[in-house]
């Protein structure tokens, strides 16, 4: 080998230059992820330093005492347990429905656009408005009082375009030639839906069915107004209940409620936090398992 | 679908789980958020006097309160202060007929900061801080530095306007002042920070050097200094405490009160009753509140 053609090889003052500004913003880049980061595991560490004092067993399935300053959190828990579910009952088959409707069924005309922007419109709409919303219709229009009904549909309203959007996407993304396939076999629609869209599907409409549970248990103001009281001595019975839940509880024991351990507040919002990380994972785990089943 | 099987069957279970407790009669309570720590603890003692009837308490002020008693959608609302005579015609135009119940007393203290040297202050000092063109803009008005408020301005706390405790004290102190000449007109200056409950008015003015605020004396903290409260400049001070607001010698210190749809019947006649015992008022005087009569409690 030659001077020549080593010299080739050899690292230029343009090379070295490049490589530091590339090595730059590499690290920039990572700085601004950590940056990102950084919050999220602040609160958590804050919350698990501050908070696991009061954390037990006891504390999740007892109820408050001594003027909600000691005792557990069952009432509010079992109340968050309601309202989500119930939620889900009417959100998800609703939203779902209208999803297929829209992806498989719709012609595409200005009426579909419509409501198509209609339904990014309803996902913009603040939690409060359709607070003030749920209280005209449910508590008082359709006379369900303030109850975990007319709760639960508020926030089943307030989800749904998440619901639609998430599972309108997952339809979408199940390839054409799978449905043409299936019409060539001689299939209607809605069996090319029921044995092929769906199927290939679920684990998409689930990530939209995660980011509703998580939303919903969080969400205080449409629940305040429409369905959850500040104490009550019973669980609830019915959706015609009332019921207490962990957002508003936290939002009472950090703000309305005198001489409180400091520490509760904190546990309660861990508990919180725990009940929407535990029901993600145990989601991301079915979706996983479902996607897991994918044949493309 | 498989999702909604799942759920169906888990909502399935929180059903069978719960129905399993007996049926009761709900009394619906809601209103003054002063009261609705005490209104938590009748609620909560209650349920081993009469574990047929439960109580549903919720906040959201006084306001809130009357509102839904107008509306005829609560058993008993709680209110620190009075029902104004537009809001009585409106509930009996809607078919309700609020029946007042005084159940105990407060003693609205002002708050000051641990730092803050003053300790007394007359209701036209305090007419000059919180009303409009009253005049004191910093705390040397008042001829006193504050260790730690650096622009020395005083920092105003007051309570949002559908808040009971805020008409009280605009009745209590503004209106006083405005009738003794001190202020023009008995209005709110304007740039108060205005909380949305007691309790955020207490920790801010234990946090924040500059600032007053007032609250119920059940709110108070060990971290807080509650001003002693003169009628007139240069006269006796008095403490805000339970036997002061029970004595009445406090000069703002208001009734507490609970209005029912009517003369209360069956349960609801059953649970005031309950709160006017001895019972329902030790409780009340446990939580800072001074009871309607003289009670001994254990």
């Amino acid at each position: 080998m030659t001077e020549d053609t080593m010299s080739l090889f050899e690292e230029t003052a343009l090379n070295a230059k490049n490589k530091r500004v590339q090595g730059l913003y590499r690290t920039l880049f990572m700085l601004m992820t950590l940056l990102l980061i950084t919050p999220v595991v602040i609160i958590l560490a804050t919350l698990v330093v501050k908070g696991s004092a009061v954390l037990s067993i006891d504390f999740l399935f007892t109820d408050p005492t001594d003027g909600m300053t000691a005792g557990g959190i069952f009432p509010a828990l079992l109340g968050t347990v309601w309202l989500v579910t119930v939620a889900l009952l009417v959100s998800v088959p609703l939203g779902v429905a209208a999803a297929i409707y829209l992806s498989e069924y719709a012609p595409d005309n200005w009426f579909t656009r419509l409501i198509n922007l209609a339904i990014i419109n309803l996902a913009g709409v603040p939690s409060i408005v359709h607070a003030l919303f749920g209280v005209g219709a449910f508590v008082i229009f359709f006379g369900f009082g303030t109850s975990i009904l007319a709760a639960s549909l508020t926030l089943a309203i307030m989800t749904l375009p998440v619901v639609i959007v998430a599972t309108r996407e997952s339809l979408q993304a199940v390839p054409q030639a799978f449905r043409e396939a299936c019409w060539n076999m001689g299939a209607t629609r809605w069996q090319t839906i029921r044995k092929v869209v769906l199927p290939n599907s679920i684990s998409g409409i689930l990530t939209g069915v995660i980011l509703e549970v998580s939303r919903t248990t969080g969400e205080t103001a449409p629940v305040m107004f429409t369905g959850a009281a500040f104490f009550l001595p019973f669980l609830p019975q019915s959706v015609f209940d009332q019921t207490m839940a962990m957002s508003l509880h936290l939002f009472v024991v950090s703000t309305q409620v005198p001489h409180v351990p400091e520490a509760l507040p904190y546990g309660v919002a861990l508990v919180l936090i725990g009940m929407v990380l535990i029901m993600n994972s145990i989601s991301i785990a079915f979706r996983m398992y479902l996607r897991g089943k994918k044949k493309w | 679908m498989r999702a909604t099987r799942h759920l169906t069957a888990v909502a399935a279970i929180i059903c069978l789980v719960s129905t399993s407790v007996s049926a009761r009669t709900v009394i619906q309570n809601k209103g003054s958020d002063t009261l609705v720590n005490v209104a938590q603890a009748w609620a909560e003692e209650y349920r081993n006097v009469d574990s047929e009837v439960a109580v549903a308490v919720s906040g959201g002020g006084s306001g809130t309160g009357i509102a839904a008693m107008i509306n005829g959608t609560v058993d008993i609302a709680n209110a620190s202060r009075k029902m104004k005579k537009k809001e009585i015609k409106r509930a009996k135009d809607a078919g309700q007929n609020p029946i007042e119940h005084v159940v105990g007393y407060d003693a609205l203290a002002v708050f000051l900061h641990n730092d803050n040297p003053i300790n007394t202050l007359s209701i036209a000092q305090l007419a000059k801080i919180y009303g409009r063109g009253g005049g004191a803009e910093n705390w040397s008005d008042l001829g006193v530095t504050v260790p730690g408020c650096k622009k020395g301005k005083i920092v105003v706390v007051s309570r949002q306007n559908n808040s009971g405790t805020y008409a009280y004290y605009q009745k209590a102190v503004l209106k006083t002042a405005a009738k003794a000449g001190v202020i023009a007109k008995s209005k709110y200056r304007m740039g108060t920070l205005d909380m949305h409950g007691s309790k955020d008015v207490v920790d801010l003015v234990e946090k924040t050097p500059c600032a007053i605020g007032y609250s119920g004396l059940a709110y108070a903290t060990d971290h807080i200094k509650m001003a002693c409260i003169a009628t007139e400049e240069g006269k006796d001070c008095v403490s805000p405490s339970v036997k002061t607001a029970s004595d009445r010698s406090y000069p703002i210190a208001r009734p507490l009160l609970m209005y029912t749809n009517g003369e209360p019947q069956g349960a609801v006649k059953a649970y005031m009753d309950w709160i006017l015992s001895d019972a329902g008022q030790c409780i009340l005087k446990k939580k800072g509140y001074a009871p309607v009569r003289d009670v001994s409690c254990n």
